[in-house]
């Protein structure tokens, strides 16, 4: 608005650097909140984004460079400083108490009260009128967990506020939103706006960028790769900016040569689930490799979790080897699917247990055998076998060692030998290298190729557009729930893919 | 403020633990659970020995053993139960109601079929327990502490509340038929030898262990969880009708208030021998080592003459310290 630079920015963070563990994180980058202006911080999955912000919450410690707030400078702050100096975070994942009410909820933590008794009728009375400042028609009374998913996130953003904030940060704010709700959270983030409210605004969907931001800053491998106006940077150079030299697609396999007399491994036809996916189509050959793309809520995790039987479908058809799909775990694993889920801590490893009873483990399920007694010299036989062919890297003690104590590529490879060795025919493969090192990375994906080759017929979720790139054959993109486009083998490229999931 | 902090920290470790390459981070060992139970033991031992002369006998140490065993009967199956992450609090008073049905029926029925109904009623018991658990979905705690309660109602309903006395049952809890040993020291063994077989060599025991450690992965490897925590709770029904009997038998009398407390011994005794509350991990050595530190404490203040309150206090300290070291055993053994 006027021109005096300084007094404007509500906060402004130089040169700041930070590493973990030896690796470097974030290599001196700048970022200045305005009052009444939203900065989008854009960057792919690992460019540092999180970090930064992380910074500025006082949840890390920066290593060098400083941070100022108002006319105060800092080199780093705690989380108990960062929230009295107004910094207020709001995260993708709603952290409300939801069996309390909306009025409860905005003031969690500071109920308004007297000598120890809470006043509600000040509270609710003070609840309503945030929430008309807001303009927001929410029942004050109701339990917040009876809400819809983006009322109880303007909520959140209603307690953010209702004490003194000058800077709101919205991390990645529409990840868990449908798309009327996030139309209602921009006109919020426009009246915030027009309040004189700071934001930083964190996000990887390029289309959202124009609609809410006013400035834009990309962030790619820890540094500021370009800054400027969102409504004039074109989306082609924002692109570019996000994914840099990666842009080539460089690593693509040798594509598999498939019989054609072959009948698909998983096949969908018009294949629907409520209030997950709608009409999809896809078919997967023995020694295939395809890959579903899209980003976080665009359905591709129900998709694949339905061909191993976890999604119910309600409409079309779903054929798996050419018959009905399994209706449990169990029964998909006896006809020789296996799945490895996207969440490696809560859905997959037996954490306390050591790394070959891990990898053993669907053979204590009874459906592949193995139905009274332990064989242990067959348990480390195996786990020596698949130690040597998939490189996982153990101590001498290995199969004995938890499997806690491996790294994540290696837990990772543990968990696919766990398919491996039970023989599966169909993988289901889900995030495959979520949180998993680059070289392990590298090597996890030529256990895939090899798998394919060997005839099995593979179908990945992902929402890592190089992990496709690298790994598949052919793609199939979504966004929203449906299926925007199926890229064959030589259409597939980052760019393509980019485009059809929306950003 | 709180809010942010608890979206962050898991954030934090999990991109340090993916930075780190996994040379750096070290064999981190967990700690010896049994070394440190049986130095506990060995302590406690000697400590009674010196200061008590009649501890340390053949004698007095078969005496410990033969009154740990009814509690020791049922806290092998309430360790597959506390491995699977349950807990069976109706252990106590199934255990005295199948016992006040077994005595009640013995007259009339003759004691072979009044045992072999109340041994059915422990098993039904155990039927009931798990059906509510795994099909209706109820928290184990809540189904058998309200088990725990309407057992011992039926069991005082059953002969009026009042103790019932039985003629010529002597074989479960007073023979010597074996080298001098009690019958229910034998059982006992006998208990633990299966136990410890079932969850070290058998494929139901690793199910039990991979159902506590993670019940979402268990069900996505294909392990059947509700049949095997079912099984289990079927087992730990006949155990306690099994250790009912043996009281009744010790007794010569079926009471209502036969075992009473009990279920407060099992769990603190597995929980001692180091099993998780919230599942995947204990061993039937740690539950045995568990039982005899209880065991050895009581007999222990008993010859040094201390009040019998106290040992009360001491068995409920015990089990405090228990879980707590639970809890610090599972903060210091985390990495994820």
């Amino acid at each position: 608005m006027e021109n005096s630079p300084r007094s404007k920015h509500v906060l402004s963070v130089r040169g700041i650097k930070k590493s973990f563990g030896g690796v470097k994180v974030l290599h001196g980058v700048d970022l200045n909140a305005t009052a009444g202006r939203v900065v989008a911080l854009l960057g792919e999955n690992g460019a540092g984004k999180s970090t930064l912000v992380k910074i500025i919450s006082g949840d890390y410690e920066p290593d060098a460079g400083e941070i100022t707030i108002g006319s105060q400078t800092f080199s780093k702050l705690s989380p108990i400083s960062a929230a009295d100096l107004g910094i207020r975070m709001i995260y993708q994942e709603i952290n409300d108490a939801g069996t309390l009410s909306v009025a409860e909820n905005i003031f969690l933590g500071r109920l308004v009260s007297k000598n120890g008794f809470v006043q509600w009728r000040k509270m609710r009375q003070e609840a309503k009128r945030i929430l008309e400042e807001l303009e927001v028609d929410i029942d004050i009374n109701a339990r917040t967990s009876s809400l819809r998913v983006g009322e109880r996130q303007v909520i959140e953003i209603a307690r953010a506020l209702s004490d003194s904030a000058s800077l709101l940060v919205l991390d990645e704010p529409t990840a868990a939103l449908s798309g009327d709700e996030v139309d209602r959270l921009f006109e919020f983030i426009d009246r915030l706006r027009e309040k004189g409210t700071a934001m930083i605004y964190i996000t990887h969907r390029l289309d959202e960028l124009r609609r809410v931001a006013d400035d834009v800053v990309v962030l790619r491998d820890g540094n500021l790769v370009l800054q400027g106006n969102a409504k004039e940077i074109d989306r082609s150079e924002l692109v570019e900016a996000m994914v840099g030299s990666k842009i080539d697609d460089g690593g693509r396999p040798a594509q598999n040569k498939r019989n054609l007399n072959d009948e698909p491994v998983i096949s969908m036809c018009d294949l629907s689930t409520l209030g997950a996916f709608e009409n999809v189509n896809l078919s997967v050959f023995p020694g295939e490799v395809v890959a579903l793309y899209g980003k976080v809520g665009s359905g591709i995790s129900e998709v694949a979790e339905a061909a191993f039987g976890l999604q119910r479908a309600s409409s079309g058809e779903l054929k798996i080897q050419g018959k009905a799909p399994a209706k449990s775990p169990r029964e998909a694993i006896s006809k020789g699917v296996g799945l490895l889920p996207a969440d490696r801590k809560r859905e997959a490893a037996f954490l306390g247990l050591s790394s070959g009873k891990n990898l053993v483990a669907p053979f204590w399920s009874g459906v592949l055998g193995g139905t009274l007694w332990v064989n242990a010299k067959k348990e480390r036989a195996s786990f020596e076998k698949w130690r040597e062919a998939l490189r996982i890297r153990v101590s001498p003690s290995g199969a004995e060692q938890s499997i806690s104590l491996l790294s994540g590529g290696n837990q990772q490879k543990v968990l696919l030998a766990r398919w491996l060795n039970a023989g599966s025919q169909v993988l289901v493969l889900l995030e495959p290298t979520r949180g998993v090192d680059v070289g392990a990375r590298q090597e996890i994906y030529s256990v895939i190729r090899e798998l394919a080759n060997s005839g099995v017929g593979i179908l990945i979720s992902t929402s890592d557009y190089e992990e496709v790139v690298q790994v598949a054959d052919r793609a199939v993109v979504m966004s929203g729930g449906r299926m925007t486009r199926n890229l064959a083998y030589d259409e597939v490229s980052v760019l393509a893919l980019t485009d059809a999931s929306g950003g | 403020m709180n809010n942010i902090e608890q979206g962050v920290v898991p954030a934090i470790k999990d991109e340090v633990t993916v930075a780190l390459p996994a040379s750096s981070k070290g064999p981190r060992r967990q700690l010896p659970e049994a070394l440190a139970l049986i130095i506990v033991l060995g302590a406690m031992i000697i400590f009674f020995t010196v200061t008590s002369p009649v501890f340390f006998t053949a004698n007095n140490m078969l005496n410990m053993l033969t009154s740990i065993a009814v509690i020791g009967i049922m806290a092998v199956p309430g360790t597959i139960l506390l491995v699977a992450g349950q807990v069976d609090l109706s252990v106590a008073s199934a255990a005295a109601m199948c016992g006040m049905v077994t005595a009640t029926l013995a007259e009339n029925l003759g004691l072979g079929t009044a045992i072999f109904v109340g041994l059915a009623v422990g098993l039904l018991v155990g039927v009931i327990n798990g059906f509510l658990v795994t099909v209706v979905g109820v928290n184990s705690l809540i189904v058998t502490l309200g088990g725990l309660a309407t057992f011992f109602g039926i069991g005082q309903l059953i002969g009026g509340g009042q103790t019932v006395l039985v003629q010529g049952f002597r074989f479960l809890g007073t023979s010597r038929p074996f080298l001098n040993i009690p019958m229910p020291v034998i059982i006992f063994v006998l208990a633990l030898i299966a136990g410890f077989i079932v969850l070290k060599y058998t494929v139901f025991g690793r199910q039990v262990y991979a159902i506590g450690a993670n019940p979402v992965a268990a069900r996505l490897v294909g392990i059947p969880s509700h049949r095997v925590i079912f099984i289990a709770f079927a087992l730990s029904g006949m155990a306690a009708a099994l250790a009912g009997l043996i009281l009744v038998s010790q007794l010569g009398a079926a009471s209502p208030n036969n075992a009473r407390g009990y279920e407060l011994l099992v769990v603190t005794a597995i929980v001692l021998g180091g099993a998780s509350l919230s599942g995947g991990r204990g061993t039937i050595i740690g539950t045995f080592l568990g039982l005899m530190i209880i065991q050895v404490l009581g007999t222990g203040l008993t010859l040094l003459n201390v009040q019998s309150f106290w040992q009360n206090v001491a068995t409920g300290v015990l089990l405090i310290i228990a879980v707590s070291s639970d809890r610090l055993r599972e903060r210091f053994s985390s990495t994820g």
